[in-house]
C-alpha cells in the first residue's frame, strides 16, 4: 500500500521532559491507522506535529510527499484536524463555523456552498444550522467538530481522542462515520486509549507509551506478540505481589503482574496450569477469591509490553 | 497573509458583535459616565461663586482686594460677594448656606504688606462645596502670591534706604508694585492651560479611558482562541502564524477605531459636548488623535498581554495598566498645567486629552500632532517588545 503519511524519527521534548522519542510509522493511503496509548504517553505531541501546530525537534513527517512544518501550507492542505478538545465558535451557528473554515482553506464560493451542504447532511446538523453552536447538545458539537474537519476534504483526516467524555450513543455515532470515511477512502490517523475504538476501527495499530512507539500492526500482529497463550486473572484476597511473585514460578507461565487486587498472568494451555497457580498462591500465604480466564486482547498486549495497565 | 487576516477580522466582527460586553464597554458606560460626571461637575462657563467678605482691616492693600480684585471677578460674572462685619457672621452665613465660601481680611493686613512682612488672608470654606471652595483658595492664593511680590519689593527699597524712606513713599511703593501684574483670572484657577469645556473633556477622557478596555477584546484573542480550543485548527489551516497575529491586531484596531468614532459622535450629538472645533481642521485633527490613540492603546495592551498566559490573567492585568493609566492621564478630572499635568504625559491618555485641548485653542491640524507623534511613540515603543514576547511564546 502506497504510504500517504511518513513519520520518521520524530521527536520532542518541552524542557526536561521528552514527550516524543524517535516515533516512526506509515499510514497508507485510505488506511485507518490507531495511536494506541494512555494518557500522557505522547499521542498528542506526535499528532501535532504530524499536523503543523508543533516543530519537531528531529525527525521529519511528509504528507502526500511533501514535507510537514509549522509553515507548510501546501502540505496543511493534505490534512484535517480533529482536536481533542471542541474547536469551534459557540457564537457562531453550525453554517458560520464551516463557512470560517472552510475559506480558510481557500474553497472557492460553488465549492464552499456544496460542501457545507454535504457536512451538514452527514453530521446530521441540516435542520439545526442556523442555530449558535453554544445551544447544542455535546453529542451536536462533538459531530460538528468532526464535520469541521472533514470540510476541506483532506487525504488525511486526523482524529485526537474524538469520543473522550462523548455519551455511548453519540460515540457509535462518531465510530461509524469514521468507519464511513474509511470506506470513502480517506485516511485516517485515529488515537485513542480505549483498547475497544482501536481495535474496531483500525487496520494497523501503534502502540506508544512514553513517548515510544512499543509495538506496530494489525490486532492480529500485535496479539501474536505474547504468543498463543491465555490471560489469567486471579482475584487476590492477601498480598498481591508476593502471589505474583509466587505464580511467575510455574512452569508455562510467562509474565505475572500484580494489579490491584488481582495476578495477571500469561499461561499456556491455562485449562491444566490452573491447579499449579492455586498452588503458588496458597505457598504465599494468600487465597484466590476468584479465577478468570480469557484470549489476550490489545489491553493484555499492553500490559505484556510495557509492565501497565492501558488505562493507568 | 492579508486574506486569511481579512477572514479572522471577519469572523471575530461578527463575534463581537453578537457579544455583549463589547457593547457596554465600547459604547453604552462611556456615555453613561460622561452623562453623569458632566452633571456632577458643572460647566465652567455656569459656575459662579458665592462669597463672603470680612474687611477687618480697611486699609489701602485690603480694598485692593474688596474694591479691585472681586469687583473685577463680579464683573466677569464669576463671583457673587455680600460683605459681613466679622468673622462670625461669615461663618453663619456659610453654615445657613448663603455664601459658599468667605475671605477673611484680618486687621493690621496692609500694614503689614507695606512693612514688607506680608499678610494673612484668610479662607473660610464649606467642605461640603468643594469645587467653591477650591476656587475661593485659588483667588486668595493669586492675590497672596502677588502681595509676596509687593512685600519682597517693599522689604528690598526699605532696606536699601536703610530706614531713610517715609511711610508715605512705601505705601506708594506698594501700590505701584500692586498694579505691575494683573491678579490671576479664574479661568485659569479652575482650568490651567485646559481649553477644552468640561463636558467634552469628560467625553473624550471616558472614550479614551474605555479604548484600554475595547482593545483588550481584540489583543486577548489570541489567548482565547487558545481557551475555547479553535488555535490548534487555526494553526493547522494553511495559514501563517503571522497572519493570525496580524488579523487579531487589525480586529482590534478597528473595533477601537469604530468605539472612539461613535462616542466622538454620540458626545456631540448628545451631550453637546463636540472634541474638537466644527471645521475640516477639526475634524481632521480629531481623527489623527484618534488613529493615534488607537495605535497607542494597542501596543500599551500587546505589552501587557504579553505577559499573561490565560485571557483572565490578560484581562485582569490590563485593566490595572488601564485604570492607573487613566488616573494619571487625568481622565476623570482635569489636571492643570502643574506636577499632574505634567504627570499625565507620562500616560497615552494625558497626550490625547491635551491634543483636543491644543486642537481647541489652535483650531489647526497642526495642534494635534505632537500629541499624536508622542501617541504613535508611545504605541510603537510597547508594541515592539509585547509582539516580541508574544511571537517567542506562540511560535
Amino acid at each position: 500500500m502506497e504510504a500517504l503519511l511518513t513519520c520518521e524519527g520524530l521527536r520532542r521534548s518541552f524542557g526536561k521532559l521528552t514527550a516524543v522519542d524517535g516515533v516512526s510509522f506509515q499510514v497508507g493511503q485510505g488506511e485507518t491507522y490507531g495511536l494506541l496509548g494512555p494518557n500522557g504517553a505522547g499521542k498528542t505531541t506526535s499528532i501535532s506535529m504530524i499536523a503543523g501546530l508543533l516543530q519537531a525537534d528531529a525527525g521529519e513527517v511528509h504528507i502526500a510527499g511533501e514535507r510537514m512544518t509549522p509553515r507548510a501550507n501546501g502540505a496543511k492542505q493534505h490534512v484535517g484536524l480533529v482536536p481533542q478538545d471542541l474547536a469551534l465558535y459557540p457564537d457562531l451557528t453550525a453554517r458560520e463555523n464551516l463557512d470560517f473554515f472552510a475559506r480558510l482553506y481557500g474553497l472557492d464560493r460553488d465549492r464552499r456552498t456544496q460542501r457545507i451542504d454535504q457536512i451538514l447532511e452527514v453530521i446530521g446538523l441540516t435542520d439545526r444550522q442556523k442555530d449558535r453552536a453554544g445551544t447544542y447538545s455535546g453529542g451536536m458539537k462533538r459531530r460538528l467538530n468532526i464535520g469541521i474537519g472533514m470540510l476541506h476534504e483532506p487525504r488525511l483526516l486526523i482524529l485526537d481522542e474524538p469520543t473522550v467524555g462523548v455519551d455511548p450513543q453519540s460515540r457509535n455515532a462518531i465510530l461509524e462515520s469514521v468507519e464511513n470515511l474509511a470506506t470513502d477512502g480517506m485516511s485516517v490517523l485515529y488515537t485513542t486509549h480505549y483498547m475497544e475504538e482501536a481495535e474496531r476501527l483500525c487496520d494497523r495499530i501503534g502502540i506508544i507509551d512514553q513517548g515510544l512507539l512499543v509495538a506496530e500492526g494489525t490486532r492480529r500482529e500485535l496479539i501474536a506478540t505474547i504468543g498463543e497463550q491465555d490471560l489469567v486473572r486471579l482475584k487476590i484476597t492477601g498480598d498481591v505481589t508476593a502471589a505474583a511473585t509466587a505464580c511467575d514460578q510455574v512452569e508455562g507461565v510467562s509474565s505475572s503482574d500484580a494489579e490491584d487486587d488481582q495476578v495477571v498472568c500469561l499461561v499456556d494451555q491455562a485449562a491444566s496450569r490452573l491447579p499449579a497457580l492455586l498452588s503458588a498462591v496458597a505457598s504465599a500465604d494468600a487465597s484466590v477469591a476468584g479465577v478468570e480466564v480469557k484470549e489476550p486482547d490489545l489491553e493484555d498486549v499492553f500490559l505484556h509490553l510495557t509492565g501497565r495497565a492501558l488505562r493507568d | 497573509m492579508i486574506r486569511a487576516a481579512l477572514l479572522i477580522v471577519a469572523k471575530d466582527a461578527r463575534l463581537r458583535l453578537r457579544d455583549r460586553s463589547v457593547w457596554i464597554f465600547a459604547f453604552v458606560v462611556p456615555v453613561a459616565l460622561t452623562f453623569v460626571f458632566s452633571q456632577i461637575f458643572p460647566d465652567q462657563t455656569d459656575f459662579q461663586l458665592s462669597a463672603g467678605i470680612v474687611d477687618l482691616d480697611g486699609g489701602d492693600v485690603a480694598a485692593g482686594f474688596t474694591e479691585g480684585v472681586v469687583p473685577e471677578l463680579e464683573g466677569e460674572g464669576f463671583v457673587t460677594a455680600t460683605s459681613f462685619p466679622d468673622e462670625a457672621a461669615a461663618r453663619t452665613a456659610i453654615e445657613d448656606g448663603e455664601v459658599a465660601a468667605a475671605w477673611v481680611i484680618p486687621a493690621g493686613f496692609t500694614a503689614q504688606v507695606t512693612s514688607g512682612d506680608g499678610g494673612e488672608l484668610r479662607v473660610l470654606v464649606n467642605p461640603d462645596r468643594a469645587l467653591s471652595a477650591e476656587v475661593a483658595r485659588g483667588i486668595a492664593d493669586g492675590y497672596r502670591t502677588q502681595l509676596d511680590r509687593v512685600s519682597l519689593t517693599v522689604a528690598t527699597a526699605a532696606t536699601a534706604a536703610r530706614g531713610q524712606l517715609p511711610q508715605a513713599e512705601l505705601e506708594a511703593l506698594a501700590d505701584r508694585a500692586a498694579a505691575a501684574d494683573a491678579i490671576v483670572g479664574i479661568e485659569e484657577l479652575i482650568a490651567a492651560d485646559r481649553q477644552l469645556d468640561p463636558t467634552s473633556y469628560l467625553a473624550a477622557g471616558m472614550a479614551i479611558f474605555f479604548l484600554f478596555f475595547t482593545v483588550t477584546f481584540g489583543i486577548t484573542g489570541y489567548l482565547e482562541e487558545g481557551q475555547q480550543g479553535t488555535l490548534p485548527r487555526l494553526l493547522a489551516a494553511p495559514i501563517s502564524l503571522p497572519a493570525i497575529h496580524l488579523g487579531k491586531a487589525l480586529g482590534a484596531f478597528v473595533l477601537g477605531i469604530v468605539s472612539m468614532l461613535v462616542l466622538a459622535l454620540a458626545s456631540d450629538l448628545f451631550l453637546g459636548a463636540p472634541w474638537g472645533p466644527a471645521t475640516s481642521q477639526g475634524i481632521v485633527g480629531v481623527g489623527v488623535l484618534v488613529v493615534a490613540a488607537v495605535i497607542a492603546s494597542l501596543g500599551v495592551m500587546a505589552l501587557v498581554g504579553s505577559f499573561a498566559k490565560t485571557v483572565e490573567q490578560a484581562g485582569n492585568l490590563q485593566s490595572i495598566v488601564a485604570l492607573v493609566l487613566g488616573l494619571i492621564g487625568g481622565v476623570f478630572f482635569p489636571v492643570g498645567a502643574g506636577i499632574l499635568g505634567q504627570l499625565a504625559l507620562a500616560s497615552p491618555h494625558g497626550w490625547f486629552l491635551r491634543g483636543l485641548g491644543d486642537l481647541a485653542g489652535e483650531q489647526t491640524v497642526a495642534a494635534v500632532l505632537p500629541a499624536a507623534a508622542a501617541l504613535v511613540a508611545f504605541g510603537v515603543v510597547t508594541a515592539i517588545p509585547g509582539i516580541l514576547r508574544t511571537w517567542r511564546a506562540t511560535s
